[in-house]
């Protein structure tokens, strides 16, 4: 009952400032998230963006108690752990789920130890894993600008080309593709873009952004473009009502959204297998 | 065939639409995993690449499509080669329709950033209604058969011009009809002067080719099938997978059939 009784009109998200602020920052990285999302699914590389994310938390943590740019230091542990990822696949070898894992799992550890026992910053590490929605600044709302300008762009002018590619790489190539600069551009773009959404969602639940709603789309759509489209829709709402979720109960807006997105894909999941699991109607084939 | 000019003087012969001289192959700059492939196709003309899984056909035609430099050698193919996948190979639960795969043909157009012209369109439905899938346009790839999907490729070869084809057993998991549909097509592409490089598990398809490439890690024989299917060559190309069927015994052409085996 108390639970129901602090309920906060829908109206603070844009009433208050620090409220507004993260609004707008979430509906931004919605729009990047959403439309790299809808790549990231169709190329299967959820697990290199979640990857990537959690890759920048002990550069974060150095970052946090020297008082570095926390953009800077993520935005160079991700670019450097995007390139590995595409120097290993071009020399035929692919990282492979184990070197990922381990990979996440080193980084995880490696943020914790020097956050408790080399900077002393323990309380740091909840902000840096799960966000805040507190302390956003413009400088974190033109990064996330920054970051859906660039994911729009190149959505524009890369997505036949990313599309070929996905469909079938070898094909792809032999019709002209740029098929290794696409790739390449696409795992710069996911690595800048999970650094812009650092500040609001933190470097564990960066995935909640990227492959949730993409991955919500993607039972509802039969075309590239309606998925790239549905995407960013499901990204925009999921943010709005998780921060709606964070600020009712307190929690950080990270948890929040990624709770809102992952019962919304529960939903949709559960609803289209109903849907489908109906008898079809009596179709007599014409041909 | 050019034929020769009046006063007897020998025209001068065509360029050939693909060659391949002294080639060997490797991947990232290793021992070479395919050597000493030396061949030449006329314009027009149809080849059926055979070999073991692993023998070096789809390695061949990821040099020929410019995917892998050649560790030595030379190779010449006529404009971009249209490469046809296993569709198994392909992603069949992408959401593109049949529309969307021949569309991506117009991607050799260089101008990849740009949406596909009203002219990009046209040229892929034209493309779709001579290989007879006009109706299934909107199709998703996945849920077309076998033989529909490979149609489709063919189609996206259309949309690129391609005028040398490189396919990978096309007829694989294709059932009989529409096998015919496609051979039917193939021959059509031939006549129009395209030259078709099949990769194949089907010793006995061999025969219906100008052109017959056993490989298996280096080039073991090129030829007019009736003379290169020796026993010989299939024995060195197959080892244990081959099932020679009928021999004469004078070391010339044979029937044979391949086994996969299953190792447990």
């Amino acid at each position: 009952m108390s639970l129901l009784a602090s309920l906060p009109s829908p109206g603070d998200l844009v009433e208050l400032p620090f409220m507004r602020t993260s609004l707008i920052e979430l509906t931004l990285l919605g729009v990047a998230g959403g439309l790299l999302g809808a790549w990231i699914v169709l190329r299967r590389l959820a697990f290199f963006a979640h990857a990537v994310g959690t890759a920048t938390f002990p550069g974060l943590v150095i970052a946090d108690a020297t008082g570095f740019s926390a953009t800077l230091a993520g935005l160079a542990v991700a670019l450097g752990y995007a390139g590995g990822v595409e120097r290993a696949g071009r020399a035929g070898r692919d990282p492979g789920d184990v070197a990922t894992a381990l990979a996440l799992v080193v980084a995880l550890a490696l943020g914790v130890v020097l956050a408790s026992d080399v900077f002393e910053s323990g309380a740091a590490v909840d902000r840096l894993l799960f966000g805040t929605a507190l302390g956003l600044d413009d400088a974190d709302l033109w990064v996330a600008a920054g970051a859906a300008t660039l994911a729009l762009a190149a959505t524009v002018l890369l997505g036949r080309a990313w599309t070929a590619t996905g469909f079938d790489a070898p094909g792809a190539s032999a019709v002209g593709v740029p098929v290794r600069t696409g790739d390449l551009l696409l795992l710069g773009l996911i690595a800048i873009t999970a650094v812009a959404a650092l500040p609001a969602v933190g470097a564990l639940l960066v995935a909640s952004l990227f492959v949730v709603p993409a991955a919500t789309a993607r039972l509802l759509s039969r075309s590239v473009s309606r998925l790239l489209i549905v995407s960013v829709a499901v990204a925009v709402v999921q943010g709005a009502v998780g921060l709606y979720v964070s600020l009712w109960l307190d929690v950080p807006p990270g948890p929040a959204v990624a709770v809102v997105g992952s019962s919304l894909y529960a939903v949709v999941a559960f609803g289209t297998a109903v849907l489908r699991s109906r008898p079809a109607p009596n179709i007599v084939e014409a041909t | 065939m050019t034929p020769a000019d009046r006063d007897g003087t020998p025209a001068v012969p065509p360029r050939p639409s693909v060659a391949v001289a002294g080639l060997a192959l490797s991947y990232g700059g290793g021992s070479p995993v395919l050597d000493g492939v030396d061949l030449s196709l006329p314009a027009g003309s149809s080849l059926c690449v055979l070999g073991p899984n692993g023998g070096g056909k789809t390695t061949l035609f990821r040099a020929l499509t410019g995917e892998l430099t050649p560790l030595r050698g030379t190779v010449y193919v006529d404009g971009r080669p249209a490469y046809l996948a296993q569709t198994e190979r392909t992603r069949l639960d992408f959401p593109v329709s049949a529309l969307d795969v021949a569309l991506m043909g117009s991607l050799a157009n260089g101008r990849w950033w740009l949406p596909p012209r009203r002219a990009d369109r046209a040229a892929a439905l034209a493309a779709l209604e001579r290989v007879g899938l006009e109706s299934r346009s909107d199709i998703r790839f996945g849920e077309l058969s076998g033989g529909q999907r490979q149609r489709v490729l063919l189609a996206r070869a259309l949309v690129q011009e391609a005028r040398v084809l490189l396919l990978d057993e096309p007829l694989a998991g294709v059932d009989p009809a529409s096998g015919e549909r496609i051979e039917a097509l193939f021959r059509e592409l031939r006549d129009e002067g395209r030259t078709l490089l099949v990769s194949t598990h089907d010793v006995d398809s061999a025969r219906a080719f100008d052109r017959v490439l056993c490989l298996n890690h280096s080039q073991i024989a090129f030829g007019d099938p009736a003379t290169a299917l020796t026993r010989d060559a299939l024995e060195r190309t197959y080892g244990d997978e081959i099932v020679v069927l009928d021999d004469d015994g004078s070391g010339g052409p044979v029937r044979a059939v391949t086994v996969q085996h299953h190792h447990h």
